[in-house]
């Protein structure tokens, strides 16, 4: 079975979630992420600015945005109501202008988390190599930086820790310019996560946490995308194939 | 040429281990791939039976030649066939017709290209080669490809390969060319021995990956080196590779680098996602070895295929050349998976007992520059002390060899201390003669002796640093 997230997309024939199924389906296997409220009004939005922090994020949903950035979707750190009711109005304007025609669902509000390193977790459904995660430098970068590690999935914590370490990012997190040494072993254990979220999910090609932050004490996803397949079955057609990745790397034995 | 006698061949034995072999499609006339191959089977003198098939001669080479397959009077396990591509689909035929009337032809090896690497057409003809075989249960290599050898037997489907050293690699290849290339590059100082070797063409049937599983079991094979293009079950590979580098050493060259990704992704993940960069993640997972270039994959399997398995990455640098040895230094610091290994006062103090007081020991660590005031045996005599040390898994020996020594009692001395190490205990030792062509004779005789040479210390330092990764890898999975 797949998660309800996904089972709801593909029978909207969506193949993006949102952002906030995202963090449904990376709740159900248990990868952090911060808090969220979605507010379809100013009044909402402060509500649940209230409730989750002095300072708060809001992001623009819609399910025709894959990349909120581009649409002016996102804005950080917003502190006391009238800034809240602002950025509200601000993140609707900026939708209409920069992408006419996409559809308006209201606010994702989160807290900011406080620093740490930029991290992505990653995970992709390949062709000849089967479900793969994925982790290295993160944020807007990624693709110019190419600092990134693979592995096939699933993955125990130790090799999660090796795919780590193959990454320059590893030295970041370590801790450097007197920044404290990150949490790698929770970082470790969100690659575990992904792994076992691509293995589980048939219908999930592609799978960014990006930016993962990753802190002295713990590491929070605090933006997901999940893309599925184009070829998802509606509800019922079954998903067969879940059991066939397993860490089997044949028996520990040496001549 | 007599008949070997025997129980058949089970499984892939039947393409190593063939009681007989028909060359279909062999000429009476020197030329012809197929003539070549009846040579090469007459040279290394292969013990089982070879049977020349051709409808236009009664003899070739000194040997009978039989209409079809199904004329030949012995045992006839495997089949390398020569003839051009439409008329294979008539030998596979003949072949299933045989193997239903006498139990044999159990492996068949098709050479000729014309398949499915020309297009639809020729991917059509390869379809209806391999249903055919797989129905009659015969297995098939190729096509398109140089098939199989194994210099222990002398077994070979090859109209290239004809004697070779034999020894512990087993190659794998998606290219004929890769793998003959590095057997005659490695022949005229044989700097590498080799076991089993099976160049795979199309893949129509028997895959790489079950020829690695094979290999795995193999008593012979101490290291697989393999050409890697593409499979299409990367993953069924990967797995299988990381099943077998538990027991012995993997080492793939995958050239695609460059290979776009060619993913049209939505997420950052599947836009960095190149075939390529996985590979690299997953090869790293399973404990394979992938060399970087030509050089590197040249150098990594004859390593393992004969030095023993280094314990950690500390490393001595022995050298009798000033700037050579600083190079190679300088490799040895910049390489993370080594380090340059602290001596023992004992270790110092021994050192010193045997060089000349010209010589530095030890500045920086691990660098024992013996200077041009050494003897022959000065060599030896050095290195035997740095293998004694517990500090030391490794020692790289730099030499020109100098012009002023006997270069052959330079090579005897070094392979004396090499020699005497314990078995259970012995560390591995590569040596550099930076005198190229010069030092000729003096390489020979080391690789002879059992040791790997090099002619450029950076080539040395790679190799070692990829055998320590292995090492530790193999250490993980022993866990």
């Amino acid at each position: 079975m797949s998660h309800p997230a996904v089972e709801r997309a593909a029978r909207e024939r969506r193949q993006v979630l949102r952002e906030w199924e995202g963090y449904e389906l990376c709740a159900a296997y248990g990868i952090p992420h911060p808090p969220w409220a979605l507010a379809h009004n100013e009044e909402e939005a402060v509500a649940a600015a209230c409730g989750l922090g002095e300072a708060v994020v809001l992001k623009v949903s819609s399910p025709d945005v894959v990349h909120k950035s581009d649409v002016g979707g996102v804005l950080v750190g917003l502190r006391g109501e009238r800034a809240v009711r602002e950025g509200f109005r601000r993140l609707r304007a900026e939708l209409e202008r920069r992408a006419p025609g996409a559809r308006w669902e209201g606010v994702l509000v989160q807290p900011v988390v406080a620093g740490g390193v930029e991290v992505v977790v990653g995970g992709l459904r390949d062709p000849q190599f089967g479900p793969v995660v994925m982790v290295g430098s993160g944020g807007v970068l990624v693709e110019v930086l190419q600092d990134v590690a693979f592995r096939l999935a699933p993955v125990d914590r130790e090799e999660a820790l090796r795919q780590i370490q193959d990454t320059a990012c590893y030295r970041l997190l370590q801790g450097v310019r007197g920044q404290p040494p990150a949490d790698v072993e929770a970082l470790a254990e969100v690659v575990v996560r992904a792994g076992e979220l691509l293995v589980a999910e048939p219908y999930v090609k592609e799978l960014d946490l990006n930016p993962v932050i990753a802190g002295p004490q713990g590491c929070w996803a605090v933006d997901v995308r999940v893309i599925l397949d184009r070829d998802v079955p509606s509800v019922g057609e079954g998903t067969g194939q879940t059991s066939s990745y397993t860490q089997d790397w044949g028996p520990a034995t040496a001549e | 040429m007599v008949e070997a006698c025997g129980a058949a061949p089970q499984g892939l034995d039947a393409f190593f281990a063939p009681r007989g072999i028909a060359v279909v499609g062999a000429s009476a006339e020197p030329g012809g791939p197929g003539h070549q191959i009846v040579a090469q089977l007459q040279q290394t003198h292969y013990a089982g039976g070879v049977y020349p098939v051709n409808p236009r001669a009664t003899e070739v080479r000194g040997l009978p030649c039989y209409p079809t397959v199904l004329q030949v009077p012995g045992s006839v396990d495997l089949a390398v066939v020569v003839v051009p591509a439409p008329a294979c689909l008539v030998v596979a035929a003949q072949l299933a017709s045989r193997r239903q009337q006498r139990g044999d032809a159990a492996a068949a090896v098709v050479v000729s290209g014309g398949f499915a690497e020309t297009g639809p057409a020729g991917r059509d003809l390869q379809d209806q080669l391999a249903r055919t075989l797989r129905a009659a249960g015969i297995r098939l290599v190729g096509p398109n490809c140089l098939g199989v050898a194994d210099a222990h037997t002398g077994l070979t489907t090859s109209f290239d390969l004809g004697p070779y050293p034999a020894g512990g690699a087993s190659l794998l290849s998606q290219s004929g060319a890769f793998v003959m290339s590095f057997l005659q590059w490695a022949r005229p100082l044989e700097m590498v021995g080799l076991c089993k070797l099976a160049s795979v063409g199309n893949m129509a049937d028997v895959s790489l990956t079950e020829l690695l599983a094979y290999l795995a079991e193999d008593r012979c094979t101490r290291v697989v080196g393999i050409y890697l293009e593409g499979v299409q079950d990367a993953r069924g590979f990967v797995q299988t590779a990381a099943r077998v580098a538990r027991r012995k050493p993997v080492v793939v060259l995958k050239p695609g680098r460059t290979e776009a990704g060619g993913r049209a992704a939505q997420s950052h993940t599947g836009t960095v996602a190149s075939p390529d960069a996985i590979y690299d993640g997953a090869f790293r997972q399973a404990g394979v070895v992938r060399a970087r270039t030509v050089s590197e994959f040249y150098g990594v399997v004859r390593a393992f295929e004969r030095l023993p398995l280094p314990r950690g990455g500390r490393v001595a640098v022995l050298s009798a050349v000033g700037g050579p040895g600083t190079v190679c230094v300088d490799e040895v610091a910049s390489e993370p998976r080594l380090q340059l290994a602290r001596f023992s006062p004992r270790t110092s103090q021994q050192l010193r007992a045997v060089l000349s007081e010209l010589a530095t020991v030890g500045q920086p660590d691990g660098y024992v520059d013996m200077t041009g005031a050494l003897v022959a045996r000065t060599h030896g005599d050095a290195l035997r002390v740095l293998l004694e040390d517990d500090g030391v898994d490794a020692v790289i020996l730099l030499t020109p060899p100098p012009a002023f020594l006997d270069e052959q009692e330079v090579a005897q001395s070094v392979l004396e201390a090499y020699r005497e190490q314990p078995p259970d205990r012995a560390k591995p030792v590569l040596v550099v003669l930076t005198f190229g062509d010069a030092a000729m004779a003096a390489r020979k005789t080391l690789e002879k002796g059992g040791l790997c040479t090099f002619e450029f210390p950076e080539e040395a330092v790679r190799v070692l640093a990829r055998m320590v990764e292995y090492a530790q890898a193999r250490h993980r999975f022993q866990r």
